[in-house]
Order: C-alpha cells, then structure tokens, then sequence
C-alpha cells in the first residue's frame, strides 16, 4: 500500500493548480493606487500642480524680465543668460499639457459625477494654461488637443485662434458656474484651503475669469486694427456685471501646505527653507538684479526694495523676515543681469521677505494678484476709455494697482507708504507727474509682478519693450533676447510632423502674433 | 561510448588469474567514482566503487580500460604489481557529457537541437570570485554578462543573445535547482563553491518550458548533491586583495580657482591670461582653474575659529588622489560535507565571505548554509535542497569617487580621513567652499541593508511504470531585505558660516567671511524599509520513456503554477532631532513613506515529446499553454490573457548516419536546427489600468488630491511573442581533441508591449500599446583543442566568439525615437531602423567637407551642434573568450581573456572633470586655436576654412566650463576593451605527502587573480566602459555612482579529508 501512498502523494501535490480556476488569475487590481477618481480630487492636485509648474517658467520668466539673475556661487548658466538654448531645455509644454490633462478630465466628468460646479472653474484653468502655452511657444495643439487615443498626432492651431477661442471658454465658463455655483463646503475664500475642496466663490472664480479675458485681450492691444475687438470683448466682460478682482482679491491657490517636505509651498521649498529650516542650497542661486534695484531706489521706493529682497548676506535665521546684514541701502547689493562672475552668493541680496520668509511654508501662491487685474484695466481706460463703462478712471485703476502691489509685497501700512511713492512727483510712480501714462502702468506692473510671476512679465516685456532692462553681462556683443521658445524636443519626438508643419523657429526673431515690435 | 552507469550491470566475471586492486583518481587525486575497468579484447568488467577502488583478475599483460563519465578513458598493461594507482584526466570534449536542460531535463549533447553553454565548477572557480556571475564572464559564446559596478555589492546585467525587447525585461532568467527567480540578484546569494554546473539555455527554444519568464533565455544553476561514498569534508579557506588599477587622466599643473577675475568685454578685464589666472585663484575653490603651480607657500582655506589656518605648498602631490581609496580584502571560508550509500545522499555547506571595498569603511559579509539530501526507496525517490543566506552590506550612499577625483591635485587629501578630530578634516574647517570631504560625506551619509533567503525544493519522483515516472517539484522563496539609510546631522559653527575668513596676504581673494557650503546646515535623515518576496512555484510532471524499435521516445506532459507575492513599506525622515539616534521617533516634521505590494500568479500546461531514431536523428517539439495574471481581467476575453506557443528542432548526426565520414581526423558532425514562438508577459504589473496616483506632495494634512496618470493603456494589450530561428553544427576532430561548435540565430520580437511617449499635448505623456517590432540576430562560435594530452602535461585551450546584432524594424506610427534615459546631453536612445540603444548626444559643429570643429569666428569657441549626434550602439556587437588550461604534473595554470567591442559609451565624469578641472584633458589653459578647427569663410553661407588664426578667448577658464564641456562628444570614447578575466595557478600537493597525514585525502593551494589588466581605447580617459549607471536596457552610460575599476588577486587552500 506504500505504492498507493506515493501515488497520492506526488498526484495530489501535482493537482494542487490543476483545479485552479481562470478566477484563480483574479488578483490583477491594483493595491497600490487608485484606479479612478472623483474629479473634487482631481480639480485640487491639479492646482497645485499648475502653481507647482508655474515654479519654473516663473524662474525664467524672472530672468528674462530682468527682475533676477543668478550668483556667482553657482556655474555660470550660459544656456539662461548667454541664451545658448536648444529644444531640449526650457521644456515647459510637457507639464503644462500634462495638467491640462487633468483639467479636461474634470471637464470631461465633471458631469457625470454628479460634480458638475467643477467644470465652470476647470475651463477658466484651462484657458489661463493655454494663454501660458501660446505666450511661450505660439501656435499650439488645442482643438485637436487632450484627446488621448483619439488624436494621438494633435494638429497645432493658429495662436491668434486659440486666444480668440480662449475668450469663448471663458463665456462658457462663466456660464457654467453660473448655472452651477458652488454651495456648502465647497465654499471658501481661497481655492482649495487645508481640508476638503473648497472651490473659493464662484463669484471670485468669476471675477478671475474676466480678469484673465482682459489678460488675453490687452495682451492684443499693441496690434494695429485690434481694437475693435478688444474693446468690444471688454464691453462684454463688463457688462456680463460680476466685475474683475479688486483690491485684496488674489487669485490664491494653497492646498494647505504642511511643514514637511515635498509639501510646502513649491516656491519657498525651491528657494527659501527645507521642512526643518535649514536654508536650502538654491537660496543662494537667484538675485535680486542691480536694475531692480537701481529703479527702486531712483524712485526713492525703498519700502518695497527692502520687501523684494533682503540686504546681502541674506535672512537673519534667527529673526525670520529680517536681514542678517543692517537693512540700509547700501547694503542691497543687486547682482547685474547676467554676470557671469564675481557676484557670490553671500556678498549680493537674497530674494526678499515679499516671498521667503523663513518657516512661511504655508504661504499661497498666486494665479492672478489684484494688482495685475488693477493694471490690466488702467491700460484699458487709458487705451479705451469710458466707453468700455468701467466705473474708475485709468488713474484710480493705476494708484489701486500700485498700493495693491504695496500690500502684496508685504510692505508695512502699505496704503500709506504706498501714497508716498505716488505722490512723490517721480515719473512712473506719480502718475501726473509721467509724462507716458501706459509707460507708468508697464513699469508699476513690471515692479509688481517681480518675485510673483516672472512669465506674465517676460511676455509684458515682450509686448511692450519696457522698462529698459540691461543686456545680459555674460551673452556676446549684440545678442538679442529670445523672443519666444522652441517647441520642445519631446513633442518633436513624437508629433514630428505637426511641429515641422510650424515652419523654422528662430527663438530670436520668430515673434509671437501680439509682440509686435 | 557508453554511459558508465550502464555498465554497473554488466557481467562480473569470476576471477581467472590473479587478483589485481587499484584505486581510480582525478588528476588532483580525488576519488573518482564507478569508473568502469575492463580488460581490453574480453568481455570481462568492473565498476569501481564510490571511492574509486576496485578488484579484479587479470593476469600480467592484460591490457585494462579504464573509463569514467567526464574523464578520457586510458589504457595501461597490467604489471606485476597487485596495487595499481589509475589516474584519469578530465574530458576535455563535452559530447556525450549529459546536459541539465530546461526544467532539469538531462540530455545527452546528441539529442539536442538548440544550442546550450555549459560552465563546470572548475571554470566557475579559476578566479575563486565570490559572486557567480563574475566568474562566468567570457565563458560562454552569446552570453554576456555586464558588471556595471564594482562596490561591495556588485551589480551585474546578465544577457543572453542581446536585447529582444525595446523597454521590456532582457534579461536572462536565473533558474536555481529548478526554480525561477524573478531578479538576477540572485545571484550574488550564490556560493560559487556549492555549484555542481551551469548550464546555459541561450535561446527561447532551450527555454520554452519555463514559461514567459524563459524567453530571454535561461542561466540553470544546479547545485551539488551528495555523492555515494565514504563521508568526505572539503574545507577552503581563500584572502584576497584588491586594488585600484586605474583612475581618469588627472592634470597637476593648475590650482583652485573659478572665474573670479572680470568678464571679457568688461571693465577690468585683464588681456593677459596669466593675470586672469591669478585673480581667478581662490583658497577655497572646488574647481582648480586658478594660476600654474609655483611652489609658493599658500593658504588652503580660511581661518579656523581658533586662529589657525593651513598654508602648504603650491605644487602638486604625486599620485595623492589614488590614496584616497583603501586597499579592499575578501576573506572567505567554507566548508562542505557530503557523502552518501546506495539509496540516499547527503551535502552539507557552510561559507563565510567578508569583504571590505576600496572605498573606506564599505564592507559586506554573506554567510550562507545549503543542504540537500536524497533517499532511494523502491520505486521513489525523494529529495530537497534548502538554502539560507544571509548577506551585509554597510555601504556610503555619498558619492565618494566623484568627490575624490574631483579635488585639487596639491591637497593632501589622504590626510583628512580623521574629521571628528582634525580641524582642518572637519566640515567646520574644511578648505573647500562648495564640496564637503569626502571622508566626512562618505561617513555620514551610509545605507546598511541585509538581505536574508531561504530558498528550498522538494522533489519527488515516482516510477509508476517501467517507462513511466510522476515527477513533482515544489520550490519556495523567501526573501526578506531590510534597509536603513542614515544621514548625520551636522550644524556649523556660526564661525563657519559667517566669520571664517581668508587672511593676509590672500585677503584680495575674500569674496566673504563664512564657507559657502555652510550656509546649509545637514539636518539628518532616515529611511527604513523592508522589503519582502514570497515565490511559490510547482512543476509536476508526467515522465514517459519508451523505446519502440530503432525509435526512442521520451514525453513530458507537465504542470507549473507560479506565484509571486512582494510587499515593500518604507518609514523615512529628512531630519532628526538628536544626532546619532536613527529612528523616526527622533524627527522633526512629518513622517514619510509608503507601501507597495503586488501578487503575481501564472500556470500552465505544457508537453515536450523527444524521439530519436538509432541515436542519429533527434526531432523534439515543444508545446506550452499559460495563463498569466498580468493580463487577467474578469472582463477580459480569455485569448488576451493565455497563449499557446510552441518549437520544434532537430538535430541529425552526420558522422553516425555515414560512418564512412569518420576518420581519425574528422571525427563527430552534428546539425541542427529549430525554431520557435515564445510568449511573453511582458508589461508592468497591474499595467492595464489607468491610475490616478496621488498628486504630488498629497496629502496635504486632509486634503486629498490625485492625478490622472501619466500612461494611458490600450484597451486591448495582450502578450507579445518572440519568434526565433536557429541553425548550427557541432563537429569535433583529431580524435575528439578539437571541438567547434557554430550558430546563428535570429528572433523576431512582434506586437511588443511599449510605452510609448505621445505627445503630451494629447493629455498623456505615455501611450501603453502593442507597438514594435524588431529584429535580432547573431552568430556564435566555440572551440575548444587539446593541444597537449598526456599524462603527466595536459594543454587545453578554447576560444569564442559571438557577433549580436539588433534593429529597431517598427515602432508606433508618427514615433522614430524615445530615449532610455541619462543625462539630458547625452542619452540612450530606441531609434526607428537603428540598432538599440544608441548614443546621442551634444556634438560639435563640424565643416561637412573636411570634419573640422567649426568654432567661433570671433571667440574661438568651438559651437555645439542644435541638435544631438548619434553616436552608435552602446552594447558590444563583438563579444570574444579565450580561455588556457595547462596541468604538467601537479601543477595547474588556467586564465580567461574576456574582449568586447564595436559599441560607445558616454563618460559622465569626464563632464564633471572639466567641471572641476582635474581632467587631463584641460590642462591646455594658455591662449590657443581651438585643434583641428574651422571658422566660418565669411559669407555666412555655411562654407568654412581653416581656422589658423582665432585663439579661444580665455581657454584658461570658459573655454572647458562653458564650451568643451557642454558638448558630450568629448565624453564619449569607443567602448571596446580585452580584459583578463581571471588567472590562477594551483598546486596538488602530491599523493605520496597527502597520504602521510592519514587523513587528508587531497589537498591544493592556488594563486589568483581577476582582472589584472584592462586595456581600453586610448581615447578612453575616463574609466571601464564596462561600467553603467544602469542594469536597465539603457546601458551605455556611467558616472561616478560605480567605484573605479579594481584589480584582485589572492590565494586560496582547499583541503579534502
């Protein structure tokens, strides 16, 4: 009877798989991540994500609009401030199309969730990403974009249509969000505060959006025969009656940072502190230009100089907002554009309290601040005027703007210090006293854009040539500043056809459709 | 030839004359067992017994054969003499050596239609390396093995006949006495010593009985078992060195010093290089572009808190740098028991192997016991192997061969091992303002992990019928790695940060007081995980062997089910509170980590039919049936989640069927050939899902946020196939003494599941599809002569070759390229129609009519090229062995030369030393026309001319930090190398002495070596290119994450009693 044993034995170990079913095979879902999601979920990491990416094309949008530069602790970077660039830097596209892959997600489902007041502020973020593309790069994929499998070679549309087709979203939002307000906790004054989504007020959202249409529309201004229809779409965002973002409204997105890291605000996280305080190497990479400077102090604006930057040698560790070094003037040490040498990080300023001030982790970061929307409709009234029927002269716009860039910046009483600059009889910061009144609102919104968002202020820059920024110290004689970017190495890869389709890009002289000279 | 086993059964005759006994010995004196004697012209025959000894009669002229399996039989008259001692000398042919094949399937060479590598212990063991793969570089034609670092936990990427797919798994599965493993670092758990032969299964036909996992070929590893006999113990005791063989080409002419002194084209700007070079010198700088040597007395650094500062002499220190590393030991002790009777067998092992690297403070230990053992009893036969394993490592995560190639070559860098107590070796006082010491680095920055593996079997074998056998093997594996990564916490002194300052005469050269590198305090950190694998795998089989007339048959019919479980959790911290106390309860902020876990199951069923007609003609077809979980969905049709695929070959030896082709020259041609189609599972687990990970950084506190993720599957992904075609001939000649072996093969990968980048203006980066095709093909060849065969001098040697081709033939429509990976100036890439990977990278300009560098007309700066150059395959094409095996009397010499070629790689540390300036390359930094240049004509029309008259503006600085750097074509050199790969010289002691200790039944002493030379192309500078930063498909790069190259030799005792 061994033998039958054994004969048990070996067939029954044997058959041990044998009776295993197909359902055997069933243990093919994943443990480890989510296989879908709620777009509430969806809509806050994709805000954090756009500020996260904003980071970066704020970096060198803050270099090319003269506000920084880089130390010379730090290898000379020939590819930002000698513009030796290729396709394959720079490469903002592939994040920026990323996010917005979240965005026509919620777009797509909000929906059908059941969370339909989501898709009103998911178009508004999606016509703000492609402005950003288009001020970039140009002509880009956008009808025939965010499809998946769909299309998987998108087909570039003209800029000029996109930013037509941008203000169409943005009716279409408003729209939504009107059918669909936010209530219940959904509500908030920012978007997306610690806790559960709070989406900020569908009023705001609303706001942002006719802010940002006067974005897209200004940005038009310099081009000869648009004002007739730029001044007809501002009519209507004027009279579609919920108004722009006003003093203190920020557009201000904070998940609600924690002190660890990785979860901090990105911008602090890059260039301030990590999670335990100690100051992260790359606080010694960026500086305060010599330009900025030197404006500042010719308008005798010493409050936001000292706001913008902290005097050479960087923040008091122990006493968290102030300088190390005294906080007089002397000891504000620009580093001029571009250096290639001789401007280590200690001996120069640091980038200042209005955006680092140790163990501010927790700080928001900005999509639009009210000072912008306050400059976008001064240059309206000044290039329109009342018949735009905004309620406020270019003037008050002009003086909200500055002093709204005053609170920004974190300067102390700053309605106060801010009248002082106005009325201090200097060009373009007393506005009866400049002879140039756009020229004043340029360099006002160039001051209060600097440190918050350095891409709105290369593409200003670029649409306007002013302020009057240095040449680059390191590039070679007579080199131009880019003017655009290449599209990137990565789309070329795979949507080579389309790409070639946009013809030679000569970042230095193929012009975006609204930089007109 | 008959098997020796066979003849166990033979007649006995009864004695006639006299009795004559005798003992049957390897050369090296070790028993060998039931080898056959005969008496030559009779019929008359015994088996020696498992020691070797034997009696029989014969009378004085008899001639006796004696033959045994794996040795060359020998003939010797019978003497006077009643004690006779027979010495047998290994076979140096393998053709009817018996073979473990696919799922332990043994086969005589004959029988087979594909074609096998196969590594005996001896050749595992010339170079006594401690890992296994090391010691089977070279050895076999089409197997390549990459050691693509050099640490105390070397990494290695074991392939098999090149790459078959374009981002999926290449690599060769490892099979461990019959069970698969999912990872070649397996292999690093092995005891080299515990091997009883590795039998290499080069292509997919070899492998089709392991399923999916075997498509890439297969590495079968058996272990020793026990043989019958007299318990025998083997201790080996074995110390080996190592040293650094070579480091980058090093300047020593020029000191620290950055770009300090004013811009060109700027106010101060000094036309005089010499003046630039010295205002651009700085005590404290990490780049070494400042002024010539002198010889002067000159600061390093700042002032020290307490007054003092260290001025040395400006002037280089020889061969100071190559100090900075350690000479590294391995100890290793072993010792093995085995033995057995006529119905069971037992083997019993213990190793210890320490090691300390080259790197200081770097060790590992593995410790290992194996046993195995098996019983006899009437029909069954039972067994199990089991092995634990333990292996240390303590190692620096720091980046310590990076910081010290990179310091100035007049900085005593040797002498600030001691930083807890030398001032100027701490980081308070340390002179370099960017770069920490890197002693200091490397200590306080360390990972220590331990990987702990039982691996075990059980098998049982019925004999149900006559011909028929039930077979079942259960094998299990358990593995647990546990890993801690430390960091340090170190505040620096308010003095370091602020008031450290550069004295008198120097003060012109103080930027500010403090050190820049303090400005950044070191918080601490800590990482804890565990990681854990459970793999169950059962085989059963139905075995059946039945011979009908002139046909032999032999049929399996089997079962297998696969079952992998991992789960990783991870505890981690980047700051502590209390230095020293790596816990995360002693943190500062949130605590970090996560957990992954995943199942992966598989069965299948699969038949294998072998029939042979008169031992000529071999024809043997291969059917297999899986089902994996990787495609599974309930939802899914079953055709997307099992496959059927299958091979057939055949081998026809010529020699037999025409025996008039025989001669004494021309003794033994086989050929054959096969083909096959081989399934694979080749996506990520739980790939078919779209996933919605969490956004980065969430959550936030409660905040939840999740993204939509990056790859976006295709509805209907299903597994991919692999199609193969192999022909080849193994002949032998001059009586069996030379032996070749050719090849060629080709696979056809089809339907291959690729991620592929899309573009992300799709809302995807990542598309997961069915896409790909590409081609694979190659040629292999073996030979192997016995130039010398006598008793007393033995001379074999053997050489091969194998050529590997591959191309990319389809790749997703609109895409013609997505790289691997690497630097973004210097990357890996899958190029439509190109062989993979490929090298591209920044290159120069260059005048299309006489390839001169193009560089600026007005600054002599060389222009980097808009878009990247392909360079070329980064895997050798070209893989050639050679091996020498010479005994003359007790004597042992064996050596085998490994040479690789036709491939580029991109060195990343000879960027990073432009960077820094202790590259040989730059030590051209007086004013000079860029070599070998042109310069545009001046008609802007893309014409050049000779460039004889513009110097590079300040080549004492921009010219190799802004410009030669930039362009990776200057890192990248030819791959090629020929390396020795292993050398030893062992002596037996003789018998005569062995036997006077009674209990010392063999005993030898080796000397050897690994790698004593390597010789690269002289272009290369930099380091081995066999080196990578990877064991991805990517390979082709390396940087500063692997050690510098080594060379080992040591000495090795083996005992046996």
């Amino acid at each position: 009877m061994m033998k039958t044993k054994f004969i048990i034995i070996i067939l029954a170990m044997g058959i041990v798989g044998v009776s295993c079913k197909k359902t055997w095979l069933d243990v093919n879902t994943n443990p480890n991540t989510l296989t879908s999601s709620n777009p509430n979920f969806i809509l806050t990491a994709a805000l954090n994500q756009t500020i996260t990416n904003a980071v970066d094309y704020n970096e060198i949008g803050s270099y090319w609009a003269g506000h920084w530069t880089q130390s010379s602790s730090y290898i000379y970077s020939a590819v930002t401030f000698a513009y030796q660039f290729t396709n394959n830097n720079f490469n903002w596209w592939d994040p920026i199309y990323n996010n917005l892959g979240d965005y026509q997600y919620i777009i797509n489902n909000a929906e059908a969730t059941g969370q339909k007041e989501l898709k009103g502020p998911a178009q508004i973020m999606k016509a703000y990403l492609m402005q950003i593309i288009v001020d970039h790069y140009g002509n880009a994929p956008y009808s025939d974009a965010l499809k998946g499998v769909s299309s998987l070679a998108p087909k570039f549309d003209d800029q000029k249509a996109i930013y037509e087709d941008l203000i169409k979203v943005l009716d279409t939002a408003i729209a939504n969000i009107k059918a669909n307000p936010f209530s219940g906790a959904l509500v908030g004054s920012d978007i997306t505060t610690a806790g559960t989504l709070k989406g900020g007020s569908s009023t705001k959202w609303i706001k942002f959006a006719n802010s940002l249409k006067l974005r897209i529309l200004i940005r038009q201004s310099r081009i000869t025969g648009r004002d007739a229809y730029i001044t007809t779409e501002i009519k209507k965002a004027v009279q579609e009656g919920t108004g722009f973002l006003d003093a203190g409204q920020d557009m201000a997105v904070n998940p609600g940072f924690v002190a660890s890291d990785g979860k901090m605000n990105p911008f602090y996280e890059r260039w301030g502190y990590n999670a335990a305080g100690a100051i992260k190497s790359l606080a010694r990479y960026p500086r305060p230009t010599k330009y900025l400077f030197d404006v500042l102090i010719a308008a005798n604006d010493t409050f936001r100089l000292k706001r913008l930057a902290y005097a050479k040698g960087g923040e008091n560790a122990n006493n968290p907002g102030v300088s190390t070094q005294a906080e007089v003037v002397s000891n504000y040490v620009g580093t001029p554009y571009g250096a290639p040498s001789g401007y280590t990080a200690p001996s120069t300023s640091y980038l200042g309290p209005s955006v680092i001030v140790k163990g501010t982790h927790n700080r928001p970061l900005y999509l639009m601040t009210a000072a912008e929307s306050q400059f976008l409709l001064a240059e309206a009234v000044q290039r329109y005027g009342a018949t735009l029927g905004l309620p406020n002269t270019a003037q008050q716009y002009y003086e909200t703007g500055v002093r709204e860039s005053f609170r920004l910046d974190g300067v102390a009483n700053p309605v106060t210090q801010a009248n002082v600059v106005l009325a201090s009889g200097i060009a373009e910061s007393d506005w009866a006293a400049s002879p140039d009144k756009l020229k004043a609102i340029w360099f006002q919104k160039w001051l209060s854009l600097a440190n918050f968002n350095g891409a709105e202020a290369w593409a200003e820059y670029r649409r306007t040539n002013y302020p009057n920024i240095p040449a680059s110290a390191g590039a070679p004689v007579g080199q131009k500043p880019p003017v655009r970017l290449f599209y990137p190495l990565s789309e070329l890869g795979s949507n080579q056809a389309n790409v070639n389709a946009q013809g030679t890009i000569d970042v230095f002289n193929t012009r975006l459709f609204w930089d007109v000279d | 030839m008959l098997v020796a086993g066979l003849l166990l059964f033979g007649p006995m005759l009864t004695a006639q004359n006299r009795k004559i006994s005798g003992k049957v010995t390897d050369d090296s004196g070790t028993p060998v067992p039931f080898a056959t004697i005969t008496v030559k012209s009779t019929k008359q025959g015994v088996a020696a017994d498992a020691s070797g000894n034997f009696s029989l009669s014969a009378k004085t002229g008899d001639v006796l054969v004696v033959s045994a399996t794996g040795f060359d039989p020998i003939e010797m008259k019978v003497g006077t003499e009643d004690d006779v001692s027979i010495k047998l000398g290994r076979k140096a042919t393998v053709i009817d050596e018996v073979i473990v094949t696919a799922q332990g399937i043994r086969k005589r060479p004959r029988e087979l239609g594909y074609s096998v590598g196969k590594v005996n212990t001896e050749e595992i063991t010339v170079g006594r390396s401690p890992q296994l793969a090391q010691s089977l570089s070279g050895k076999v034609s089409g197997l390549a093995i990459y050691n693509v670092d050099n640490s105390v936990d070397p990494q290695v990427k074991v392939v098999l006949r090149g790459y078959r797919s374009l981002t999926g798994n290449n690599d060769a599965l490892v099979v461990v006495d019959g069970i698969p493993n999912a990872s070649q670092s397996v292999l690093a758990l092995l005891n080299p010593n515990d091997i009883e032969s590795v039998t290499v299964l080069k292509g997919g036909q070899a492998a089709t009985l392991y399923g999916s996992a075997g498509v890439n070929g297969a590495i079968v590893v058996t272990t020793k078992k026990g043989k019958k006999g007299k318990l025998k113990a083997a201790f080996s005791t074995a110390v080996n060195f190592e040293k650094l063989s070579w480091l980058p080409d090093f300047q020593s002419e020029y000191g620290n010093g950055s770009h300090y002194t004013a811009g060109y084209g700027t106010a101060g700007w000094h036309a005089d290089y010499k003046q630039r070079m010295a205002e651009n010198w700085r005590p404290f700088e990490n780049q070494q572009y400042g002024d010539p040597y002198n010889g002067e007395m000159r600061i390093i650094g700042r002032v020290l808190e307490d007054g003092s500062k260290q001025i040395i002499p400006y002037s280089a220190l020889s061969g100071e740098r190559e100090k900075a590393w350690n000479t590294g030991h391995t100890l290793n002790n072993q010792v093995s028991f085995s033995g057995g009777d006529d119905n069971s067998t037992y083997y019993l092992s213990l190793e210890n192997n320490k090691s300390e690297g080259v790197v200081p403070h770097d060790e590992s230990s593995r410790t290992s016991v194996r046993l195995a053992a098996t019983k006899e009893a009437d029909k069954l036969k039972a067994g199990f192997n089991i092995a634990y394993v333990q292996a240390n490592y303590d190692r620096t995560t720091s980046d310590f061969y990076f910081d010290a190639i990179n310091v100035a070559s007049h900085i005593p860098i040797s002498t600030y091992k001691d930083w807890q107590h030398n001032k100027f070796a701490n980081p308070n006082g340390f002179y370099d303002d960017y770069y920490n010491n890197p002693y200091f680095n490397a200590d306080n920055n360390r990972q220590k992990y331990m990987d702990a593996n039982i691996t075990g079997n059980v098998e049982l074998n019925y004999q149900l019928l006559p011909w028929m056998n039930l077979f079942n093997r259960i094998g299990v594996i358990s593995n647990s790695r546990t890993r801690k990564n430390t960091t340090g916490k170190f505040i620096y002194t308010d003095w370091a940060k602020n008031d450290a300052y550069v004295p008198a005469p120097w003060d012109w050269a103080n930027d500010y007081d403090g050190i820049d590198r303090a400005g950044t305090d070191i918080l601490g950190g800590v990482l804890d995980r565990i990681t854990n694998e459970n793999v169950i795998n059962n085989e059963f089989q139905v075995q059946m062997s039945k011979d009908f007339k002139e046909f032999s048959n032999k049929f399996i019919l089997g079962y297998s089910v696969y079952q992998r479980k991992t789960k990783q959790t991870e505890v981690s911290s980047g700051s502590i509170v209390q230095e020293g106390v790596f816990n995360v309860a002693n943190r500062q902020g949130e605590l970090g980590g996560g957990e992954s876990n995943t199942t992966e199951r598989k069965f299948g069923y699969y038949a294998d039919l072998t029939t042979g007609w008169r031992d000529i003609l071999y024809v043997h077809g291969s059917f297999r049936y899986d089902a994996t979980s990787r495609f599974y969905k309930n939802y899914r049709d079953a055709s997307l989640y099992s496959y059927p695929y299958y091979g057939v070959d055949a081998s026809f030896v010529l020699t037999d069927a025409f025996p008039k082709l025989q001669s004494d020259i021309f003794n033994y041609a086989k050929i054959r050939a096969g083909f096959n189609k081989n399934g694979n599972d080749n996506i990520d687990l739980y790939g078919l899902d779209l996933q919605f990970p969490n956004g980065a950084g969430f959550p936030y506190g409660s905040t939840v946020g999740f993204t939509v993720g990056d790859i976006l599957p295709d509805a209907n992904l299903k597994p991919e196939f692999v199609y193969s075609y192999e022909v080849g001939g193994e002949f032998q000649f001059w009586k069996n003494r030379i032996s070749l072996e050719l090849t060629a093969y080709t696979q056809n990968s089809k339907g291959q599941v690729l991620t592929v980048k899309v573009p992300n203006t799709t809302g995807f980066p990542n598309l997961r599809i069915n896409v790909g095709e590409t081609k694979n093909w190659g040629y292999e060849t073996d030979l192997r002569v016995q130039v010398i065969k006598q008793p007393k001098f033995n001379w074999e040697i053997s050489a091969r070759y194998s050529y590997n081709n591959n191309k990319v033939e389809k790749l997703f429509n609109g895409v013609d390229e997505f790289a691997y990976g690497g630097y973004s100036y210097a990357q890996t890439y899958v190029i439509k129609g190109q062989s993979y990977p490929s090298m591209k990278a920044t290159a120069y300009v260059r005048d299309p009519v006489t390839n001169r560098v193009v560089v600026n007309s007005a600054s002599g700066y060389p222009l980097t090229a808009a878009t990247p150059k392909n360079f070329g395959r980064t895997i050798p094409p070209h893989m050639a062995g050679a091996g020498t095996r010479i005994r003359y009397a007790d004597f042992t010499l064996a050596a085998n030369f490994e040479y690789r070629g036709g491939n580029v790689i991109f060195h990343q540390l000879g960027r990073d030393m432009t960077f820094t300036g202790s590259g040989g390359w730059t030590s051209n930094r007086t004013p000079h026309i860029f070599p070998n240049s042109a310069i545009d004509d001046g008609t802007n029309t893309g014409k050049y001319v000779v460039n004889d008259k513009v110097q590079v503006r300040e080549a004492e600085y921009s010219l190799w930090v802004d410009y030669y750097r930039l362009i990776a074509e200057n890192f990248v050199t030819p791959g090629w190398f020929i390396k020795m790969r292993d050398i030893n010289l062992t002596y037996n002691l003789p018998g005569k002495l062995i036997a006077k200790t009674k209990f010392i039944s063999a005993a030898n002493v080796a000397i050897y070596g690994r790698n004593l030379f390597t010789i690269v192309d002289k272009a290369n500078m930099f380091t081995d290119p066999e080196f990578s930063y990877t064991t991805g498909n990517g390979l082709g790069i390396n940087n500063t994450g692997q050690t510098p190259p080594v060379r080992q030799y040591g000495i090795n005792l083996n005992l046996t009693f």
